[in-house]
């Protein structure tokens, strides 16, 4: 393999990173070794003024290490010898005799990042696919390749640590302002431009004046990191930051910022023996590993539905509720024109007022001008009647969920559709098949299941029903993708996949209850096993009216095993609680409540609720979690039974994106993997001796705990 | 004209009183909404436009070429050109009889037409001694420098110049529009009474005509809050009466005059579009215009009496086509005050206004009031300059048809002296 070709010119070198077979350049063992050797030959040669790194990929400068790689590796050893080998090549090129330059015009993230800090001037095209950054500890490692040490020297411990610790890539203009890099110039001249800067850093004023231009701190620097009393100010306040983002739950931030910490003050020598140390102590965990995986599954996922021939150019939304004005701003986000249909003219303005609502929270963190949030309005035109849907290549019905309602809705529209147009149902929980027998074209009828927030959740259930066409699929998945979503392919069947799993989940919760457990015991539980909220909290986010339409519709398409909890129950029905959006449901909510102020629970729901289940014994944490997650694991046994998913992989992706589950856990059935099968099928059955049938595990866990196989991610 | 312009369909936002429900949308917002609802309505192959003409009277600073503004904010091809039109109150009937002229001699088959106006949005803007010390400012380089252009600031710089009022003063003759519609008052002795009573059946007809205007509408959900929507014209009184409108003061002579804020037009927001081409070309489309323009004159006349201009550019027209009165079946003659429609109706039915200023022996006709303004006018519905003659042109059409009648004049004044006389068709 050849990956790097290397010019001179006079007396300039120029070196071209171009991965043969790949789209990206990326650093793996074979790519390493063969940089070794270009270094080798570079350092070998005396007639060299200067040496330039480019990419030959457009769009691309240096991905970053091979992540298959870093899945790979095994244990401690492995992981710290990979950091040093890494560490020293760069160290080579950090060892040229000469002034190296990266020219970077693309991606330029994590092992790439590092070789760029490696080189002496980093240059960068002004264009939107520069992007420079460390993502390592999104995957659950640190910056292994000298990152933690090269970083915080050139630009200062707060900004390096504010890259580091967010993961999160910065682009050419906010590069130059942070003095990650010494120019920024248009693509177009980048040639020119380059010549232009080696001359000048060749020239003793020149390299001066270069230099001289990087941040060197001022009085707010040397406050915060130039004496102990500020550093300690500092770290603490990074910590507390990270604390807040991760409840602790995510080693590898911590583990950067105590790296950075320790080795602020040592030579790079011995500051990098510590980074390979750090990195050893993470790569190989359960935590990295799941990260990893889910990087996987959601690249995996970028093909899902297969490849669409036709793009929907022109969009419109049935039903302008909270669902439907937020689906409308998905699309118009991304310049699709939306045609908005209600029954009345409140009802619309309701749905725009939704997306304006969305457009203000992007203008207020300044990730959308005032001029764009105007003309992704424009893009949205309400009517109560179906004039321009002629026009329109695909209709979301988003209407109560309701089948007979559907059924008339969806039946109308398509009456009023072009032959080629695609209809699809926003419903979460309803069957396709069933509304299909409505439709006319049921081939051209699928579900396209967005969750609530919708410009919030990143996760796009797209159900093909049993005459949906493979075109139709694929159209609905590529909308998905181009509006910025994940989405991931289901068959047919009630609750589809997150919410046929996620139902059990509140059922149980309101059992655990029922049997003696505290509302704030159960969601505590649950939160500091990692999910973003507590069921109850999440119940009366979603909507008790909402959950318990859903609870009911599954109750009666999978039978006793979803049999509804009482408590919810009793909670919509008899109290008449709606959760968050009526103020009352299992906690208190009120309007002016802060929104980090613990709340309240709602002692009338637990009286009323104690009266018909008295409390007749405690229920630990151990049992609810265990409750509580095993019933999501054995449903969701059953949904790869039943091939509602083709990967384990994307149904972990799935409940990660669309509930939140932990990702640092991989996702249910990873979390399942590692209690092992035999334990879960263990556990299953002890639990359904113990509070019923529902816990009896499925065929495929029953199988799989004869041998203790994992389940097949 | 060679051969009629066909209008395929038209569209308009509701008129709202300036600084109300639509003041949180700009001109290009107004324009961009009608527009984009008009191509959706008629399902019109965007592809095929050649060209979209705006009409407006307050180009707003941030939009110059308002039109191409509206073609994009509504979704237009990149590729589509755009102009803006400006015959002050009659800018919204340039943007029609400029698409004609455009298509008449073969430069385009299909143009969009827009009238909009949002005067709400006018700005008030510094003064020029005000401006002059910024200008100063900005090439002051040192500190002792823009010190020193500070010391020459005056509070009475501060004084904004209105834009609006500014807008609607004949800069040449120097008179408010207001002013002028009190000289005709004086000339054609137009009392008080007879103009609160035109402003009462304005009312009373626009608010009788709720339901059939609304034919012509596209409810607008309201910028920047999303709180609410507007779904009808809101200046429409159902409970006008004589003696509120007696209650008024005169507002631009204080004095002596007649003219009161009851018996204008009041300050108006909205928009109008729609879409036009031969006539020939819509059958061959197999379209079905809502009706066709048939003939057209401008004329010009004294600034001081521009209230007159429908009289001046009616003769015109006639002269021009041959027609005469008694071919329409119904004329909107646009309010921008009771006291002018009145002047204007009787120089129609005068001989000697005709032979005197019109270059005729005989008077233009009678007009009947059954067949006037029988929606109500701008005194109820407002008058949003740059949108209004477009709006002339929607309503009556619309109107005609639902009438099974065939033919209409739409005429309106213009300030600075200018009239416009429109012939519509709808067989």
């Amino acid at each position: 393999m050849i990956a790097f070709t290397t010019t001179v010119t006079g007396d300039i070198a120029r070196v071209v990173f171009d991965l043969p077979g790949e789209k990206v350049n990326k650093f793996s063992a074979v790519v390493m070794a063969e940089l070794g050797h270009v270094l080798d030959n570079l350092h070998a040669r005396t007639d060299l003024k200067a040496v330039i790194f480019t990419s030959g990929k457009p769009g691309v400068f240096i991905a970053g290490a091979d992540i298959k790689e870093i899945q790979n590796i095994a244990n401690r050893v492995d992981a710290q010898a990979k950091a040093e080998a890494g560490q020293r090549t760069f160290q080579r090129v950090a060892d040229l005799k000469v002034p190296t330059i990266a020219v970077i015009d693309g991606a330029c993230l994590g092992g790439g990042m590092e070789f760029a800090l490696a080189c002496t001037y980093r240059i960068v095209a002004d264009e939107e696919k520069t992007k420079l950054g460390l993502p390592e500890v999104t995957l659950g490692i640190i910056p292994g390749w000298g990152g933690t040490q090269r970083l915080p020297r050139l630009i200062g411990i707060q900004a390096g640590l504010e890259l580091i610790l967010s993961g999160a890539p910065v682009n050419a203009r906010k590069a130059l302002k942070l003095g990650l890099v010494d120019a920024c110039v248009a693509r177009s001249f980048i040639d020119r431009e380059v010549d232009a800067f080696v001359a000048r850093i060749l020239t003793p004023d020149g390299a001066a004046a270069v230099r001289a231009k990087r941040p060197h701190g001022g009085l707010m620097r040397w406050a915060l990191e130039g004496n102990p009393a500020g550093r300690l100010a500092l770290f603490r306040a990074a910590r507390k930051g990270v604390m807040a983002k991760t409840r602790g739950m995510m080693p590898a931030p911590l583990a950067a910022l105590d790296v950075v910490r320790d080795t602020c003050r040592m030579s790079l020598e011995r500051g990098l023996e510590e980074e390979a140390h750090r990195f050893s102590d993470l790569a190989f965990t359960p935590q990295c590993k799941h990260l990893v995986d889910c990087f996987f599954a959601s690249e995996a996922l970028r093909k899902e539905g297969g490849e669409s021939k036709r793009l929907v150019q022109s969009t419109a939304v049935l039903g302008a509720g909270v669902m439907g004005g937020g689906i409308a701003w998905a699309f118009a986000n991304k310049g699709l024109p939306v045609r908005l249909k209600d029954l009345n003219w409140d009802a619309i303005t309701k749905g725009m007022h939704t997306a304006n609502d969305y457009n203000r929270q992007l203008t207020k963190r300044k990730k959308m001008t005032p001029g764009q949030a105007n003309l992704l309005l424009h893009r949205i035109s309400g009517s109560l009647d179906y004039r321009g849907f002629q026009g329109v290549d695909l209709v979301v019905e988003a209407v109560v969920e309701d089948l007979n309602v559907k059924r008339k809705v969806l039946a109308e529209a398509e009456h009023h559709l072009r032959d080629d147009a695609i209809l699809v149902s926003n419903t979460s929980s309803l069957s396709i098949a069933d509304m299909a027998v409505a439709l006319k074209h049921p081939e051209r009828f699928a579900g396209m299941h967005f969750f609530n927030p919708v410009n919030r959740m990143p996760l796009v259930e797209v159900v093909a029903g049993p005459q949906t066409s493979p075109e139709t699929v694929a159209m609905v998945a590529e909308l998905v993708r181009r509006i910025g979503k994940t989405a991931v392919v289901v068959k047919d069947c009630a609750g589809f996949l997150v919410n046929r799993i996620l139902l059990p989940y509140l059922n149980e919760a309101a059992r655990c209850l029922e049997d003696g457990a505290g509302i704030e015991q159960i969601d505590r539980t649950i939160y500091d096993f990692g999910m973003p909220m507590g069921p109850f909290t999440l119940s009366d986010e979603v909507g008790l009216d909402v959950g318990y339409k859903v609870a009911k519709i599954l109750a009666n398409s999978y039978g006793e095993r979803m049999a509804v909890a009482d408590t919810l129950r009793l909670a919509y029905e008899e109290l008449h609680l709606l959760g968050t959006k009526g103020g009352k449901g299992f906690f208190l909510h009120h309007a002016q409540d802060k929104k980090d102020a613990k709340l309240e629970t709602n002692l009338e729901l637990l009286a009323a609720l104690r009266s018909r289940h008295p409390t007749t014994r405690t229920v630990d944490a151990d049992e609810i979690r265990d409750r509580c997650l095993l019933i999501m694991v054995n449903e969701a046994a059953r949904c790869l039974e039943e091939k509602v998913v083709d990967k384990a992989g994307s149904l972990d992706l799935a409940m990660v994106m669309g509930t939140g589950f932990p990702p640092q856990r991989g996702g249910l059935l990873h979390y399942a993997n590692q209690l092992g099968s035999r334990t879960v099928a263990d556990r299953l059955k002890a639990l359904s001796d113990r509070c019923g049938p529902r816990f009896t595990p499925c065929t495929m866990i029953d199988d799989l705990a004869r041998d203790n196989r994992p389940f097949p991610t | 004209m060679k051969e009629r312009l066909a209008i395929i369909d038209g569209v308009r936002t509701p008129f709202s009183k300036a600084g109300g429900a639509l003041a949180g949308l700009s001109a290009d917002d107004l324009g961009a909404i009608a527009t984009r609802e008009l191509m959706t309505r008629t399902a019109f192959p965007v592809a095929s436009l050649d060209e979209l003409i705006a009409g407006n009277v307050a180009q707003p600073i941030e939009a110059a070429n308002v039109a191409r503004v509206i073609a994009l904010k509504a979704g237009l091809p990149d590729s589509l050109i755009a102009s803006s039109v400006h015959r002050n109150c009659a800018s919204g009937m340039e943007a029609i009889t400029t698409a004609a002229n455009r298509i008449l001699s073969d430069e385009a088959d299909h143009v969009l037409c827009v009238g909009t106006e949002s005067m709400s949005n006018i700005p008030l803007i510094y003064g020029p001694k005000m401006t002059a010390l910024f200008g100063r400012l900005m090439r002051a380089k040192t500190m002792w420098q823009r010190l020193g252009v500070w010391a020459g600031f005056r509070p009475s710089f501060l004084t904004p110049i209105i834009g609006i009022q500014v807008g609607l003063t004949d800069p040449v003759c120097g008179l408010n529009m207001g002013q002028t519609a009190e000289i005709l008052s004086r000339e054609f002795s137009v009392t008080r009474q007879d103009q609160d009573e035109f402003a009462l059946m304005s009312h009373q007809r626009a608010a009788a005509a709720e339901q059939r205007l609304s034919e012509e509408l596209v409810p607008v959900p309201l910028a920047p809050k999303y709180e609410g929507v507007l779904t009808k014209d809101d200046g429409p009184r159902a409970n006008q009466d004589l003696a509120a409108l007696g209650k008024l003061k005169p507002y631009f002579d204080k004095v002596a005059g007649t003219v009161t804020v009851g018996n204008a037009c009041p300050l108006t927001d909205g928009a109008a579009a729609m879409l036009v081409m031969r006539e020939s070309k819509a059958k061959s489309l197999g379209l079905k215009p809502i009706g066709y323009l048939r003939d057209y004159a401008y004329a010009a006349l004294d600034g001081r009496r521009m209230g007159l201009g429908p009289v001046y550019a009616t003769a015109k027209l006639f002269a021009k086509s041959g027609m005469s009165l008694n071919d329409f079946d119904l004329i909107e003659l646009n309010e921008a005050f009771a006291a002018q429609v009145i002047a204007c109706e009787r120089a129609f039915a005068s001989a000697d206004f005709a032979k005197a200023n019109l270059k005729r022996d005989t008077a233009l006709g009678v007009i009947d009031r059954a067949k006037l303004n029988v929606n109500g006018g701008a005194i109820a519905l407002g008058h949003p300059v740059g949108a209004t003659g477009a709006r002339l042109v929607l309503t009556i059409l619309k109107e005609l048809r639902r009438r099974g009648q065939n033919r209409g004049l739409a005429t309106l004044c213009i300030g600075g002296g200018q009239g416009a006389a429109l012939a519509l068709e709808v067989a």
